[in-house]
């Protein structure tokens, strides 16, 4: 074939109206486009935001409590101890003897009649015991102690808004603005929630031994799965002859990054405590399960990104003499860490925010103190949310959107620690 | 053509004793059942550039990576027959492949700096061979690799950059130093200018002139003048066999072989 046996063509014009027609249409297709991209963005954004916002609005409150005063005379009390006897070893024997549950309720009754122990918190009487233990001398006295208001007095501090209004409620916001009047309760930031575990009363229940779990666990979750997804990623890589095995062992690491949750929960359910009898509830156990399951997702990551580091490095690096380990700790890892965190902060975002493997292995279990190590009975905080959630008491409720608030978080601050380390390792090319 | 049968392909080249450097005899090197090279006997001399040219895929680069075993790294490559540095086989079990790849180093085709400082890039190859015992005397190789490859003046007040934030001629010419920083025995460049523009390409010649007998350098090229202007020796590369090895001058003028002719007179290429 030549050109010659093409017939020739008319030079096209491009003025006619078909033409712009065409240029108009592309020009709003574009538009079009560009518009589409904007609103999934402003959808996103707007989504986060009522997410946020209702969050905080109602979560805020959750971090404060009211508290009540109570003149307590001590020295006309029940409780018949004396300040030399606290000095001795066998002070918290007699202070958990002494009957300070009963003079709380009665001071309440004494000071707000006959109701008065519907004003204080069922573990307001803790208050009292705390402040003899921290002075002895107030045994000798009348003094004003401030204790934990029960969960009807905060919900009439809060007022009239949004509740189901019942006569008993409308009565004791008109009793709070009296109490408010006389001086007699206070508002503030809630130590209690920040320091204290899991409790039946939702004004003595605290975020402290959630987040404590939460830490303990991640904390077992990291040191298992990095280093060895990171391992398990540079030996198939680097090492790891091509055949049949090692694609069956990428089939299978793919297929686990897939698993459902709820499945590995049962794995370590069988596993480290059916098998290797670790203690139930406890931090080391939901940080291994969480581990298997972190894992893959690191080990992907981590392969993707020694996938991308280039061949000329490794050749200029073996130029100089350089040995393949030193290669591979000098050029390739400091080259695909950013890679790895990025799959790193995926696989960790995912593992603090699980709940259903660890509903497995017995973390939902009702854990009033802060667990002090590895091996205690723990909770975590995803796990606490669900239970609050579940809670009758409305108290719960703001409860529940403060332990979200902390969990957020958490988040946040795992997050920005893993993307300051990412950015700190980046290389321009 | 007949000059297939004739006698071994280094007869022209008489490379006295005292300078021989590397000796390669009766190498093959298959890539799984792909021959891609044959038979290449070749000396090297130490006070010459040596010159490899052909056309693309003869086989040129693939045998200078068997002298520094670059090969090793590619699972499926062997490599056969003799290869000796100064009397030793390089493909020896004794031998050790850092230890060799420190005393015969290599420049690529692409540069390939670290991205690191350009002071961390020349002063890779000394920290890991541990040359220096201190921080001066780690500076002072720095220093004298940068300014024997002829980029000190241009870096010195920028050590710190990132050595790939320069251009492309000076970062081959950062590789060269990087290379130089170890001080090697031989270099062997793999299309060291063929990524760069003329200016560059001309920069890099002068350096390989004035590396010239400190070092015994080994350089592929495809660009027939560039071996004319560069080298002393040349060998000419077929599909894999060493066609001709000779005093370049005389390679040039005066082929002894037809495929080096037409090689040369631009028949093919």
């Amino acid at each position: 074939m030549n050109a010659a046996q093409f017939p020739a063509r008319e030079p096209t014009d491009w003025t006619t109206d078909a033409m712009q027609r065409r240029i108009r249409a592309r020009y709003r297709a574009e538009k079009r486009f560009r518009i589409y991209g904007l609103f999934a963005v402003l959808l996103s954004a707007g989504f986060l935001a009522f997410l946020l916002i209702t969050m905080l609005s109602s979560g805020a409150r959750g971090f404060t409590q009211t508290e009540i005063a109570l003149p307590v005379d001590f020295a006309a009390s029940d409780i018949f101890l004396e300040p030399a006897q606290l000095e001795g070893g066998d002070r918290d024997q007699l202070l958990a003897g002494a009957d300070f549950q009963g003079l709380a309720e009665q001071t309440a009754i004494d000071a707000y009649g006959e109701d008065g122990t519907m004003l204080i918190s069922n573990g307001a009487w803790l208050r009292l015991r705390e402040a003899v233990a921290d002075d002895p001398e107030l045994l000798r006295r009348e003094e004003r102690i401030w204790v934990q208001a029960s969960t009807e007095v905060d919900f009439a501090a809060r007022g009239a808004d949004g509740l189901h209004m019942t006569d008993e409620r409308r009565a004791m916001i008109d009793r709070y603005a009296q109490l408010e009047a006389d001086g007699n309760v206070r508002r503030g930031l809630s130590w209690t929630f920040l320091s204290s575990a899991d409790s039946s009363d939702p004004t003595l229940v605290g975020i402290w031994g959630a987040f404590k779990g939460s830490l303990l666990t991640m904390i077992v979750t990291i040191a298992l799965a990095f280093p060895v997804g990171v391992l398990a990623a540079v030996y198939l890589e680097e090492y790891a002859p091509k055949n049949r095995w090692t694609d069956l062992i990428e089939v299978s690491i793919n297929n686990l990054a897939a698993v459902p949750s709820i499945i590995f929960g049962l794995l370590g359910l069988a596993v480290f405590i059916n098998t290797f009898h670790l203690p139930r509830s406890a931090a080391i156990v939901g940080g291994l399960t969480l581990a298997l399951m972190t894992m893959p997702v690191i080990v992907i990551a981590g392969r993707n990104a020694i996938k991308t580091v280039p061949p000329s490095i490794r050749d200029a690096a073996l130029g100089v003499g350089a040995s393949p380990v030193q290669v591979l700790t000098h050029h390739v890892l400091p080259l695909s860490l950013p890679g790895i965190l990025t799959g790193t902060i995926i696989g960790m975002s995912r593992a603090l925010g699980e709940t259903a493997p660890l509903l497995l292995i017995g973390m939902r279990a009702f854990v009033p103190s802060p667990p002090s190590g590895f091996t205690d009975a723990a909770t975590v905080l995803p796990v606490q949310i669900f239970l609050w959630s579940d809670e009758l008491d409305p108290g719960f409720v703001e409860k529940t959107s403060a332990a979200i608030i902390v969990l957020l978080v958490f988040l946040l601050a795992m997050n920005g620690i893993a993307i300051w380390l990412r950015n700190k390792y980046e290389q321009r090319w | 053509m007949n000059d297939e049968i004739a006698a071994p392909a280094t007869d022209r080249i008489a490379i006295p004793p005292e300078t021989l450097k590397m000796t390669a005899r009766d190498v093959d090197v298959f890539y799984g059942a792909k021959q891609a090279i044959e038979k290449v006997s070749i000396d090297i001399g130490m006070d010459h550039v040596t010159a490899f040219i052909g056309p693309s895929g003869c086989g040129k680069s693939t045998f200078l990576r068997t002298l520094n075993r670059m090969n090793d790294t590619i699972p499926i490559a062997r490599v056969t027959g003799q290869i000796e540095l100064d009397g030793e086989n390089i493909y020896d079990a004794s031998m050790d492949v850092v230890q060799l790849r420190a005393r015969v180093g290599m420049v690529f085709q692409k540069p390939n700096p670290f991205p690191k400082s350009i002071f961390e890039n020349v002063a890779y190859g000394p920290r890991i061979h541990g040359l220096s015992t201190s921080k001066a005397e780690l500076e002072e190789i720095v220093e004298k690799s940068l300014v024997r490859a002829g980029l000190w003046d241009e870096v010195k007040d920028r050590l710190t950059e990132s050595g790939t934030a320069l251009s492309g001629g000076q970062q081959q010419r950062l590789c060269i130093a990087r290379a130089i920083a170890v001080d090697p025995e031989v270099i062997l460049m793999d299309e060291p200018c063929s990524a760069l523009d003329p200016i560059a390409t001309a920069k890099i010649e002068e350096l390989i002139h004035e590396l010239r007998g400190r070092y015994a350098i080994v350089i592929v090229t495809h660009n027939m003048q560039q071996a004319a202007r560069v080298s002393q020796r040349t060998a000419f590369f077929h599909l894999g066999t060493l066609v001709e090895y000779g005093e370049t001058s005389d390679l040039f003028t005066n082929p002894q072989k037809e495929r080096t002719k037409d090689y040369i007179t631009g028949r093919y290429g």
